[in-house]
């Protein structure tokens, strides 16, 4: 329990010290450095069971349907890299409350220190692999925030962002990492899954599961090819970077190759991704940290450079490589975080990093310059120092490198060039900036800094020569219980001791101290030659580049899919549905097992003649007039096929719909221009006109599979069902009135609202009559022909009798409401055509509107009287009555349900016929819509 | 059949809403433009009302209602209990947008309660045609709203796209329906799985059914290729508009994807399966990598919902119960995320400025740092990463796509979200290390306000103990 107070003391704590802002500055530095000290005295209250090799382990479930656990675990690694965290926090606290400004919010600055250090000690106490990238990203976040703090600093931004957008996608890459471990070992607690390294490694998913935390491990490290961030992020405030950039955060990455070690090392592959990345990133950081002139940059090439050589160790995979993995990073940790301190002193003093204004400043502050190169000596790997302790095992452990075969000298030798850049960086960060001629341009006079910003510089120094001087009587039983748990085994022997004799290990030190030093003296010339080459390898630049294609490639897919025309959303959906219905049918088997009837010649001409009209009015669809001709041909086929295949209903509905949407049509077609303009290109017909022929076509294979399988129709059912339960024998009218009553009653309304809303629209409109026709010829003078005329009034009695015969048979035999309707409604329209409107309303007063309303009225009320008998809506009755000089006579309630039909198909259609009709200005003399 | 009081009861949500609604249109006739305040709050009272109602007439077994049309389950109630939540915020966050605008009005209200009738329809389907009514009073609801700035030109224009396309979506689906309706015989939902079930092997009508179903779904989620409406309809309808599509509708979205491919369409999970894995995959590249490129707000959380519905079509493919439940949670928690991100739009949005440009974010965190650290929230929960909500939903999916080792599906889905994590960031980067070129006062509201913060802190929290909805998500799917 005490265990998880080590996180939470600084977690919850974080928003203490933007409380206690208020009682002064150092009593918010205070409240900071309690929390922190007080985590750290947990910390040493149980360090002793840790010595004794114990691993102390808190489980509390969180959630465990995910297999995410608030557990955490105690052993010597994580010991280690709290001890780091929390001693050089404390450090920092302290540095930082007089680096600050008294207009730097320092409440917030505290704050999110706070916060940072609590996702870190979660990182390297996480016993539960989730809940590590839970804090793993965590320090991203307040990482991000503590950047950001300074945000007046303009080249801040690029660095911050870069930072967070490299460490944030390699923390998801690493997820799915972890997410594979757990699937592989079924588990997510580390005692679990460090305990399956074959099980792991046999896996078929090993090679990708490494490389995803890899990924996550190099890009929080900043290792080679992700290293370029680092410096970048050093836009930060030197209390940051001194925390974060040198003791902490980019350690998370190596924590996590010294954590995962046991499970995941010890392969070849393993070897080559580690160690060969490791090898790059400690060559290229050395390299690049020579040339830079900002001290902070010249420090994080240099730390990207010790990562690398930190990753190397820990890939060379021998425990005692892990060892001399471990050792590095606690002596890297102390060493760096001086400099960086140091740095930010000589910053905070002078006001510029750049080493060519700085110089001489050993006559002004010979205090901090002492122990600077106390600390750049460590650095470099100089006797006598903590760096050079672990830098010998280092150059040992490159000596007994497996894996390479014939190629093993390959290594030391590379060992050796990287130390003679770092001898020869850290030779220039003395020599530049302490003695020598300057400083120049210099708007201050430098001083000591205050005391106590000193303080922490001084301990961490102490430290590194204590090391450096009496390593077994220091470091070593950390080094002891921190490697032990690294390496998971029994630990080979090793020695501390500083001389181990005259050997190969010591030859490559000297070399490398030699070397660093003619390399330093050489530098001005090697300026200039990097100057020529370093353009090549700016990895900044490659990441921009990479990021301006991918917007690139954005940019032409958006313009590609989202041009804002609907022709081509449309056009991307029908295809994509053809390229759906295509792929699942790939492969089936279209044709069904029922064999092909016969086909006779009346039928096979009207398929034709259906065909080449319909080939027909798609290629003449232009001349307005022709295509709707070989349009109604259409219709009319359609309907003599309804008689063939013996639907005498439907070929009477479809004959009449056909006649009143053929003069809809002509109506509307009166105003028009004669031709559709062109309006598309020649590709886009070809495109459009593939796509309806795919769509056709895979209607036209529905159907093919349909109807060549054995199907069992649902006729049966209303054959049989049509007598009994309509009363009727036209099964066709009985399922319209009766069976799908309901639905029939939805159409109707459907068709009324339809009428009045285009009755709406037209109120009011009125077009001036055109004169000529689209071709220019004139409209004849005579309206309305008096043989026209004089024809359609003699029938109007005739067809209303017709409709009023279609409509009482329709229960048994072909006929009903819908068509009668269509037949009355053509008769009167008739009328109005050979007679005019104004004729015609004089003799046919009806408001079309009331007369629709009637018809939707009937049919429901048919519907509602059923409830009267307590039957469902819609339920039908029929009675059979004697009539005088008729006979017996059948009597449904459906029929009134079909008288409503009947209406409202009349006033609809002459609603919107009527209305369609007298929209010139001729047709109303006067004004007549009352 | 005769219909028994106990049924009308299980429905009860259903009409309450209904009733109000209707009660809210006629009565808003009579309300005077000053005190429109009243549609409001009667709105609200309807929410929480119906939400109480529906947290007293929940089950404990699915049972079935009106000639098995109606279903009353845990998955209902939780999704439903989600949806008023979602829309009340939704509704209130429009508040202070609309009055500022001159379009306070009842119209707004009373088309966003009917369309949440038919989210709730929707939910509680257990009959395709059930389905397809909800689904299209949502529909028709949607269209009107997205054109209910009627002089705005965008607004028009996006409202047509999204008609003439969601109807032909649409048909589709109807034209699926009717085909599996000829292929099995019942549109009840647990007889076509039964008549499936029965069946040896899929029949090309099956298949075809199944083809113009899965459009019709695919295009009411938005996912790639069917999403061709949801940028230009995000970034063209008033931004309150916006947040209320992007939010209550993915979670009815999800119900009916559920009810349809899972319960209904189960026996034909191979044959689905395969489909929403291309989606899933063409979801999370279009949706991240074109989001990359854009500089409107509101246009790239429209490509950013293009990717989180290709994560959400993840949960479901992987076909098992820990699947559903990881793409419910991802579901719920997306529209919390996203009615907080439209929200946040809306705090810095004043008439005539619409604040849905990424410019227009400059400096957030030196006008008003505590919004900006909601908005870091939220985009960090977008993005995924904790300790927000966002990753918990993410995290459960991949794990669910994993156990049935479909893991080059995870790998393609965290890569494709290592770019998503690049938008989200940029637009962080914009608030807190740009300078501010806005210096106006942000939304002062104070209800807005506090709700927005509610919000983030939600995401947030729930990042913290997401347990709670987890075992939720579970035990509703039971």
């Amino acid at each position: 329990m005490t265990l998880s107070l080590i996180i939470f003391l600084p977690l919850l704590g974080a928003l203490l010290p933007p409380l206690f802002i208020r009682l002064g500055r150092t009593a918010c530095a205070w409240s900071a450095a309690l929390l922190a000290g007080t985590a750290l005295a947990i910390l040493l209250y149980h360090s002793p069971a840790v010595f004794a090799g114990e691993t102390l382990v808190f489980t509390q479930p969180w959630l465990p349907a995910l297999g995410l656990n608030f557990s955490l675990r105690l052993d010597g690694l994580g010991l280690l890299f709290a001890l780091l965290i929390l001693g050089i926090g404390l450090l920092i606290i302290l540095y930082a409350r007089y680096y600050l400004s008294e207009h730097d919010p320092m409440g917030r600055f505290y704050g999110m220190l706070l916060l940072f250090m609590a996702a870190m000690l979660g990182i390297v106490l996480s016993e539960n692999l989730l809940l590590l990238l839970v804090f793993w990203e965590l320090t991203s976040l307040s990482s991000f925030l503590l950047i950001g703090y300074w945000k007046h600093r303009s080249d801040a931004r690029q660095g911050a962002r870069m930072a967070l957008a490299i460490t944030g996608g390699g923390g998801l890459a690493m997820l799915a990492g972890i997410l594979l471990l757990g699937h592989i070992t079924g588990s997510y607690e580390l005692s679990v899954v460090l305990a399956s390294a074959e099980l792991i490694q046999a896996h078929a998913l090993y090679p990708v599961t490494l490389a995803l935390i890899l990924l996550g491990a190099f890009t929080k490290s900043a290792q080679f090819p992700f290293h370029f961030w680092l410096p970048h992020a050093m836009a930060a405030p030197t209390p940051v970077s001194a925390y974060l950039h040198s003791a902490t955060m980019v350690k998370a990455g190596v924590f996590l190759l010294a954590r995962l070690f046991p499970a995941l090392s010890g392969t070849e592959l393993w070897f080559f991704l580690v160690a060969g990345t490791g090898t790059a990133t400690l060559l290229l950081g050395a390299y690049h940290a020579l040339f830079k002139h900002d001290l902070k940059g010249l420090l994080a090439y240099s730390t990207v450079s010790h990562l690398g050589l930190i990753t190397l160790l820990f890939g060379i995979g021998t425990p005692l490589a892990a060892v001399a993995g471990v050792f590095h990073i606690i002596n890297h940790a102390t060493f760096k975080a001086s400099l960086f301190m140091a740095a930010g002193i000589i910053d905070h003093e002078t006001g510029t990093r750049d080493m060519r204004r700085l110089g001489g400043l050993w006559r002004f502050m010979p205090h901090t310059a002492t122990l600077a190169m106390v600390a750049a000596a460590s650095m470099a790997g100089v006797p006598l120092f903590n760096g050079f302790l672990s830098k010998e095992m280092f150059f040992a452990e490159t000596l007994h490198a497996g894996w390479m075969g014939e190629w093993s000298w390959l290594l030391p030798l590379l060992a050796t060039l990287a130390a003679l850049f770092s001898v020869a960086y850290s030779v220039r960060f003395i020599h530049d900036v302490f003695f020598g001629t300057g400083p120049r341009d210099i708007t201050r006079k430098p001083h000591e800094p205050p005391r106590y910003m000193k303080v922490p510089v001084e301990v961490l120094v102490a430290l590194c020569l204590l090391v450096g001087i009496l390593p077994a009587w220091t470091v070593a039983p950390l080094l002891a219980a921190a490697a032990a748990s690294t390496v998971g085994a029994e630990l080979p022997y090793y020695s501390l001791a500083i001389w181990h004799g005259f050997n190969l290990p010591l030859l490559m030190s000297l070399i490398a101290l030699a070397g660093g030093v003619i390399l330093y003296l050489l530098r001005f010339r090697l300026f200039a030659l990097h100057d020529r080459i370093f353009p090549l390898c700016d990895a900044k630049a490659w990441f921009e580049c990479g990021l301006a294609r991918t917007i690139a490639v954005s940019h032409q897919l958006t313009a590609w899919l989202e041009n804002g025309s609907l022709q081509r959303y449309a056009m991307l959906l029908v295809a994509s549905v053809l390229i759906v219905i295509g792929t699942s049918l790939w492969g089936t088997t279209l044709t069904g097992p029922v064999a092909m009837g016969t086909v006779d010649g009346v039928t096979l001409t009207g398929a034709l003649v259906l065909g080449v009209s319909a080939l027909a009015t798609v290629i003449w669809h232009r001349r307005r007039l022709a295509a709707l001709v070989l349009l109604s041909v259409v219709g009319l086929v359609v309907s003599v096929a309804f008689v063939r295949f013996s639907a005498p209903d439907l070929a009477l509905t479809q004959l009449s719909v056909e006649m009143v949407t053929i003069l809809l049509l002509m109506l509307a077609l009166y105003f028009l221009p004669q031709h559709s303009p062109a309006e598309s290109s020649t590709a886009r017909r070809w495109r459009d006109g593939l796509l309806a022929a795919g769509a056709g076509l895979s209607v036209a294979a529905l159907a093919w599979g349909v109807l060549t399988r054995p199907l069992e129709t649902i006729s049966g059912y209303f054959l049989e069902q049509s007598k009994p339960g309509g009363g009727g024998s036209n099964v066709v009218n009985v399922i319209l009135v009766d069976f799908r009553g309901f639905d029939t009653l939805g159409e109707i309304t459907v068709l009324a609202i339809a009428a009045f809303g285009i009755y709406a629209l037209l109120q009011g409109l009125r077009l001036p009559s055109p004169t000529t026709d689209g071709e220019g010829r004139p409209w004849a003078e005579d309206r309305h022909p008096l043989i026209l005329s004089a024809v359609s009034r003699p029938l109007l009695p005739l067809a209303l009798m017709v409709s009023l015969y279609i409509l009482l048979r329709g229960h048994n035999l072909p006929g009903g409401g819908f068509i009668a309707g269509l037949v009355t409604a053509v008769a009167l329209i008739l009328q109005y055509v050979a007679s005019g409107v104004v004729w015609t309303r004089e003799r046919l007063p009806f408001d079309y509107i009331k007369l629709t309303a009637s018809g939707v009225l009937v049919a429901t009320l048919t519907g509602v009287a059923s409830w009267w008998f307590a039957h469902p809506f819609l339920t039908s009755t029929f009675e059979y009555v004697q009539l005088p000089l008729l006979g017996k006579f059948e009597l449904a309630s459906a029929m009134v349900f079909d008288v409503g039909v009947y209406l409202t198909v009349v006033g609809s259609t002459l609603l919107i016929l009527a209305n369609l009709g007298k929209l010139t200005l001729v047709s109303q003399p006067h004004e007549e819509t009352k | 059949m005769p219909l028994e009081t106990a049924e009308y009861l299980l429905a009860l949500p259903e009409i309450w809403v209904l009733g109000m609604a209707c009660l809210i249109l006629v009565l808003d006739l009579f309300i005077r433009d000053d005190s429109r305040i009243l549609t409001y709050l009667m709105v609200q009272a309807t929410l929480v009302v119906a939400a109480l109602i529906t947290l007293a007439v929940q089950v404990p077994e699915p049972v079935l209602a009106f000639g098995n049309t109606f279903i009353s389950d845990g998955m209902a109630t939780l999704l439903k209990l989600f949806i008023y939540l979602v829309t009340g915020m939704g509704f209130l966050y429009a508040r202070p947008y609309l009055q500022d605008r001159g379009l306070f009005k009842g119209e707004f209200y009373v088309l966003g309660l009917f369309a949440m009738l038919g989210m709730m329809i929707m939910v509680s389907a257990s009959h395709f045609l059930t389905i397809y009514l909800g689904l299209e009073l949502l529909s028709l609801c949607l269209y009107a709203m997205v054109a209910f700035n009627r002089d705005s030109g965008t607004c028009s224009e996006a409202a047509m796209k999204y008609f003439v396309l969601g109807a032909l979506a649409s048909g589709m689906l109807l034209y699926g329906i009717s085909m599996l309706y000829g292929a099995t015989g019942s549109l009840e939902i647990a007889a076509v799985a039964s008549a499936i079930g029965a069946e040896e092997g899929s029949s090309i009508v099956l298949i075809f059914a199944l083809c113009f179903i899965v459009v019709g779904l695919a295009f009411k989620l938005g996912a790639v290729p069917f999403h061709m409406w949801v940028p230009d309809v995000y970034h063209g309808a008033p931004t309150p508009v916006t947040l209320f599509i992007g939010s209550a509708p993915k979670i009815a979205a999800f119900a009916i994807v559920m009810r349809v491919l899972v319960d209904g369409l189960g026996g034909l999970v191979a044959d689905w399966q395969g489909m929403l894995v291309i989606l899933a995959v063409l979801s999370l590249a279009v949706g991240n990598v074109i989001a990359i490129a854009q500089t409107n707000l509101k246009r790239m959380l429209a490509y950013s919902t293009i990717s989180h519905v290709g994560f959400l079509l993840l949960g479901v493919l992987a076909g098992t119960p820990d699947g559903y439940a990881a793409a419910m949670f991802y579901t719920i928690t997306y529209a919390l995320m996203a009615v907080g991100a439209f929200g946040m739009i809306i705090l810095l949005s004043r008439a005539g400025f619409e604040a849905d440009e990424l410019e227009d974010f400059r400096g957030l965190n030196a006008r008003n740092p505590w919004f900006a650290f909601m908005m870091l929230i939220l985009m960090f929960s977008m993005a995924g990463v904790p300790p927000t909500v966002g990753f918990y939903a993410k995290l459960s999916v991949l794990q669910a796509v994993i156990q049935v080792d479909m893991v080059w599906l995870a790998l393609v889905a965290v890569f494709f979200s290592v770019i998503g994590a690049f938008y989200y960031i940029r637009l962080v980067k914009i608030m807190y290390f740009d300078s501010p070129t806005d210096e106006a006062a942000l939304q002062s509201n104070p209800g807005l306000r506090a709700v927005l913060s509610v919000n983030g802190l939600a995401v947030l929290g729930l990042g913290l103990f997401p347990g709670g909805l987890m075992a939720l998500c579970s035990a509703a799917l039971l």
